[in-house]
């Protein structure tokens, strides 16, 4: 097919003798259409459309198949609104589930000039593509550095005791909260979403005399609890043995008591007997409690008046074998 | 002559379009007339001017530009050495002095890092280190970036925001810094275990203390209780044998023979006992 040759600066286009014998209206034409066809452009269901003619800012479109006025009269830019982007302080995701901490930017003064170890991550999405795209260069490195700032700050003003345990959800509110006062200082057009302060740890460096702090308030705990163990052990006891005290002494009153009653009414019926023939009585209990001394116990008996010689038989057990 | 008519038109063409430009969102104008500043356009859009030999448009940035400054040793007022790094958020506020002064960025960001520097090491050196750390960091930041502000206006340039990324300390400074968290750390915990002593001895001894006092009282009452039976029994021996004493003492004497006399027990009788009464006869 026969072509002619056109030259237009430094490339070389060969166009069909066949178009060029369309005249040039038809060329014309074509041209215009392909031209308008050059606006047709779609929105992503996660992006907007910010149209600009002749550079002005003129109008938001919606996601789907749009159209605008072909370049140079006008042009457009989809940010993706509604994604989620991520910024990570202190470490960098290199793989699934694998981290690499970067010392330089997680090393940080506490506001009682001690060093902590802390990591964060920054969650933002646009929130006014406007703004975001006409009012500041570089949001990745914005946000980066804001978000090491506000970090670095709100850290310096706590001490070290906060930023390791209870003030944590403190620091990542007013890291939010700072980061967002910045990022709308210059007008990005960006709304941080979440902070999360991932790890605060104490430096490498001194990570073991933490661990024994941690470590010690368990000793000290231990002891309390043994110390109270040992409590809870002696005092049931010594109760348990008060009890038995008072106890037994009930016995022992109940004891008495019943005891007494009892030789007194043992004592009382003898006393009615003794009473109806006095003489008679008492020598029969004289004669009966001698019966039940007597038997199986030496007995000596002496005749009358030998009454001083009595010593002399002092030593009568000792020589009993003898005899 | 056909071929000088072409030229013409190519000629106006390209001339016409030369009077033609737009402005983006993100810039703003100056217009030069043979290298003279005639216009200032801030607004975007479609513009016009003469063309191109005769006028010609130059563009700046109208955005927030950045400036990342490089960490700089700075002495606190109490001559302690601190590594500050900071960044710097600035805006070229009017192109045409911009134009005049700097004309480009890189040329403008050497001038913004030196102003920013003697304006912080100023301002630092003006604050305690703990200051610069804490609390009034950013007041201390607010009062550099107006400074700087003012400084850099000449060159057409806003200084928006100077703010301290980083402030940390030399290499020897950290550890000594390390040195003195470890023996706090130590000393907490000696703490915590001298606490568990103090507060294991302390349960332990009221705990002693507890039990002989429970003790004590039971055996006063122990002893309450059984004074009581002694002195209810004696009442009960008292009123009956007071009934008639000399024979209770009878009584209780051959009771208290059958108890003292027993196997042991070696008996010397006279003959002329009441019980041999009847052997004597």
């Amino acid at each position: 097919m026969a072509a002619k040759r056109i030259i237009i600066g430094d490339s070389e286009i060969s166009v069909p003798d066949k178009l060029l014998s369309m005249g040039v209206l038809p060329t014309i034409g074509i041209a215009i259409v392909i031209w308008l066809l050059l606006g047709l452009y779609s929105v992503g269901p996660d992006e907007v459309g910010v149209v600009q003619r002749f550079g002005k800012y003129n109008r938001v479109v919606g996601s789907g198949l749009n159209y605008h006025i072909p370049y140079p009269i006008e042009t457009v830019k989809t940010p993706k609104v509604t994604e989620v982007k991520r910024i990570e302080i202190g470490f960098r995701t290199v793989g699934k589930n694998q981290y690499r901490t970067i010392e330089q930017e997680s090393l940080m003064l506490t506001g009682d000039e001690n060093i902590v170890d802390a990591e964060l991550i920054v969650q933002y999405k646009i929130k006014d593509p406007i703004d975001y795209l006409f009012n500041f260069i570089g949001p990745e490195l914005t946000l980066r550095e804001a978000s090491e700032a506000s970090l670095r700050t709100v850290i310096g003003r706590h001490n070290i005791d906060e930023a390791l345990t209870s003030g944590k959800l403190m620091i990542q509110e007013e890291t939010k909260e700072l980061l967002q006062i910045i990022l709308d200082k210059y007008e990005t057009g960006v709304i941080v979403v979440a902070v999360q302060l991932q790890d605060v740890s104490p430096p490498k460096q001194v990570i073991d005399a933490f661990k024994d702090v941690a470590s010690a308030k368990e000793d000290k705990n231990r002891m309390i609890n043994e110390a109270e163990g040992y409590r809870n052990d002696v005092i049931p006891k010594a109760r348990g043995q008060a009890q038995a005290m008072i106890r037994e002494s009930e016995g022992f009153r109940e004891s008495r008591i019943k005891r007494a009653e009892g030789d007194v009414a043992k004592f009382k019926a003898i006393v009615k007997e003794y009473t109806k023939a006095k003489e008679v009585t008492k020598e029969r209990l004289y004669l009966e409690a001698m019966e039940e001394i007597l038997p199986g116990i030496d007995k000596y008996i002496v005749p009358n008046g030998e009454d001083g010689n009595l010593l002399n038989l002092l030593n009568l057990t000792g020589t009993k074998g003898a005899k | 002559m056909k071929r000088l008519f072409l030229i013409l038109i190519i000629l106006l063409v390209v001339g016409t379009l030369s009077t033609v430009f737009t402005i983006d969102e993100t810039e703003q104008v100056v217009i030069l007339q043979f290298g003279q500043p005639v216009r200032i356009i801030k607004e975007p859009g479609l513009n016009f001017k003469l063309p191109a030999p005769i006028q010609v448009a130059q563009s700046f940035d109208k955005r927030l530009l950045e400036y990342d400054v490089p960490p700089e040793e700075i002495l606190s007022k109490d001559k302690k050495s601190l590594i500050v790094d900071n960044y710097v958020r600035w805006k070229i506020i009017d192109p045409l002095l911009f134009l005049q002064t700097v004309q480009t960025e890189p040329i403008a960001k050497t001038r913004i890092d030196d102003i920013v520097y003697s304006e912080l090491r100023r301002e630092l050196g003006t604050h305690f280190m703990s200051e610069i750390i804490t609390e009034n960091r950013e007041i201390i930041m607010e009062t550099v970036t107006k400074q700087s502000a003012i400084a850099t206006k000449p060159y057409g340039i806003e200084v928006v925001d100077v703010r301290l990324k980083r402030v940390d300390l030399p290499q020897n400074n950290e550890e000594s810094i390390y040195r003195r968290m470890q023996a706090e750390r130590i000393r907490q915990a000696n703490k915590f275990r001298s606490e568990g002593e103090e507060e294991s001895q302390k349960i332990k001894a009221s705990t002693d203390k507890d039990k002989t006092i429970i003790l004590a009282n039971a055996y006063k009452e122990a002893e309450e209780i059984k004074g009581e039976g002694e002195a209810k029994a004696v009442d009960i021996y008292a009123k009956a044998f007071s009934k008639d004493p000399e024979f209770y003492e009878f009584y209780r004497s051959l009771e208290a023979y059958k108890k003292i006399i027993d196997k042991k027990t070696t008996l010397v009788l006279p003959s002329n006992s009441n019980l041999f009464e009847t052997l004597n006869k």
